[in-house]
């Protein structure tokens, strides 16, 4: 089998920005705007995230053949949650630290659109080797944002990055930036700076 | 056999269902134990955080409650931890109080696991706010947003005065439980 | 505090403080999605609403009965999104069959509730928060509440919105979420309502 390369570049660049999940697509913003007010709890929501959506893309990308059209959905999600749990238990046991932090959020990557969308769209419809550029580039484009986010509002937050104190004791923390009205905000500004770069470019 | 017929969807999901739950037993086996070192190892710490010193602990069942009884090295009863949790602002806040049952008063407490807002409530895991039980004596506490006055006014975390409440309450309740099940003094 | 009293204390939270979407983050996609017309985003929150209280319901039953009962708690996500997804599938066909009234409004949005992590989360948090039946379906019917009070509210000031004159680069989801957290600001005033 020919592989493609710059077809395979091109399936990882998409996920980057043209078809980035968060500003592009919209889709996933419950943990996006839950799990951001760190930038470490962004990094571990946005990796984790990623290999629930790389492994489902591999497994449905190998079995696409053999599930019937109408049972699509529910054998998907079944694969999914499969893999989610996985995720949970494995930080559970050897994270502890970061799935204390991220509680909920694991288990709700099971119903995060952005992996059954892909599924849906792109991995139920393309050879593995396609779908795995794919998962790797959506699953980095959605850390990548989560992290950044994390980082703005924790660097207003709490004048930190990375639970580094950047800014001395004279900044008096924005803490509306960690509260849920602070997500909101962040990433409204981001996408529309987004919008402007791309617009622009 | 037609591809979409009743059966060939029942069977489809029917094995996707068992190959799944069989990896996930398999998953939870694996992992299970590691999780249940993380928890008992998080809450030794707790324990050796709030009786420093302590040397053996004991766990003791006492109506129908769990108490952790630190020992010297000489065999002297240093003092008793007990965990307590309850509601705090976003969920359960859990705790680890030690006591000092001679003298009736707190050692010091530690935070298992909370859910407060980052920043805000879950300040209360920090050493500014846990300094305010440290060598407490029991009675009624009294939550102050200015600094404490008397000794058992406790200072709130500004911006954050749920989680102080929530927290200075658990640990009311966990004072009321230790003197019921080791009444007062020796 | 009596029984009565702490179940409609649980019930005001949910909807006011704990608000599932403005605080939890819980079910952000149909809030961005379906928050451009007050009438479609009132029959969202509806069939929401309906969905939420059942879905409390059915997984804390299948919770305590199956999975606590025979110890198996590594299966709880994956048994409660066949649950809601085949609670939305049977809700449907039930509407569909009964009232083709109601189904006409709320039809098209069932399909997209399977997806909706405030269902799955409320599910999620009942066994986390140690919920008795009673206390899981007012959790449940309060989320509800909750979501389409906010979902409502959104609509009426994207509809206003429209005539506004909003820069180019804000227009649409930008905007939304800006408002979004102007709104769980005003939310956070509800915060020191009851100390339960």
């Amino acid at each position: 089998m020919a592989v493609d390369f710059k077809e395979l570049f091109g399936d990882f660049k998409n996920g980057l920005w043209n078809e980035n999940p968060i500003i592009r697509l919209v889709i996933g913003m419950c943990p996006t705007l839950a799990v951001t007010n760190s930038t470490e709890n962004g990094l571990a929501m946005g990796l984790a995230t990623a290999f629930v959506l790389i492994m489902s893309e591999i497994v449905i990308s190998l079995i696409k053949n053999l599930i019937p059209a109408n049972v699509r959905i529910p054998s998907f999600i079944l694969i999914i949650a499969s893999f989610v749990t996985f995720t949970d238990y494995f930080l559970k046991a050897f994270f502890p630290a970061i799935a204390a932090s991220l509680s909920i959020f694991i288990p709700l990557i099971v119903v995060n659109c952005l992996i059954l969308g892909r599924q849906e769209a792109f991995a139920s419809k393309n050879p593995v080797h396609r779908a795995i550029a794919d998962g790797i580039g959506m699953g980095l484009g959605f850390t990548w944002v989560l992290t950044l986010l994390g980082a703005i509002r924790e660097f207003f937050g709490m004048g930190s990055i990375m639970g580094i104190q950047l800014l001395g004791a004279w900044y008096r923390p924005m803490v509306i930036m960690v509260l849920p009205a602070g997500a909101f905000l962040t990433l409204g500004i981001l996408v529309g700076i987004m919008n402007l770069i791309s617009r622009e470019g | 056999m037609e591809k979409n017929s009743t059966k060939n969807l029942i069977l489809t999901l029917s094995i996707i269902g068992i190959i799944s739950a069989l990896l996930l037993t398999f998953v939870y086996q694996w992992t299970s134990p590691y999780i249940q070192a993380n928890q008992a190892e998080n809450q030794r710490k707790a324990i050796n955080e709030v009786l420093s010193g302590a040397e053996t602990i004991k766990q003791v069942e006492k109506d129908g409650e769990t108490f952790y009884e630190g020992y010297s090295a000489d065999g002297q009863r240093i003092g008793v931890a007990y965990k307590n949790s309850g509601g705090g602002y976003n969920g359960i806040i859990e705790l680890m109080i030690g006591f000092d049952i001679e003298n009736q008063k707190i050692f010091r407490i530690s935070v298992l696991s909370h859910e407060e807002t980052p920043g805000l409530g879950a300040r209360i895991t920090e050493q500014e706010f846990k300094s305010n039980f440290v060598n407490k004596p029991f009675g009624q506490y009294q939550v102050v947003k200015t600094p404490a006055q008397s000794e058992l006014d406790v200072e709130a975390i500004s911006g954050a005065t749920i989680s102080s409440v929530r927290t200075t309450r658990i640990i009311q309740d966990a004072v009321t439980k230790i003197t019921k099940a080791y009444g007062g003094g020796k | 505090m009596d029984q009565f009293t702490q179940i409609l204390l649980l019930f005001i939270s949910n909807v006011l403080i704990n608000n599932f979407i403005l605080v939890r983050f819980l079910g952000i996609c149909p809030f961005l999605g379906v928050s451009k017309q007050v009438e479609t985003a009132f029959s969202m929150g509806l069939a929401t609403t309906f969905v939420m209280t059942l879905t409390a319901a059915a997984t804390w039953m299948i919770n305590t009965f199956i999975l606590e009962a025979l110890n198996l708690p590594f299966l709880q996500y994956v048994s409660f999104i066949i649950v809601i997804a085949s609670l939305v599938q049977f809700v449907e066909m039930f509407i569909k069959k009964t009232s083709p009234v109601l189904y006409k409004a709320l039809g098209i949005f069932l399909p997209l509730i399977t997806t909706n992590c405030a269902i799955m989360g409320l599910a999620l948090l009942i066994p986390l928060n140690g919920y008795s039946f009673i206390a899981s379906v007012v959790f449940g019917f309060g989320a509800g509440v909750g979501f389409t009070l906010a979902i409502v509210l959104m609509a009426g000031l994207r509809e206003g919105l429209s005539f506004g004159d909003v820069p180019g680069v804000l227009r649409g989801v930008p905007v939304t979420l800006i408002i979004a957290g102007i709104m769980a600001m005003a939310f956070m005033g509800f915060s020191g309502l009851i100390s339960m």
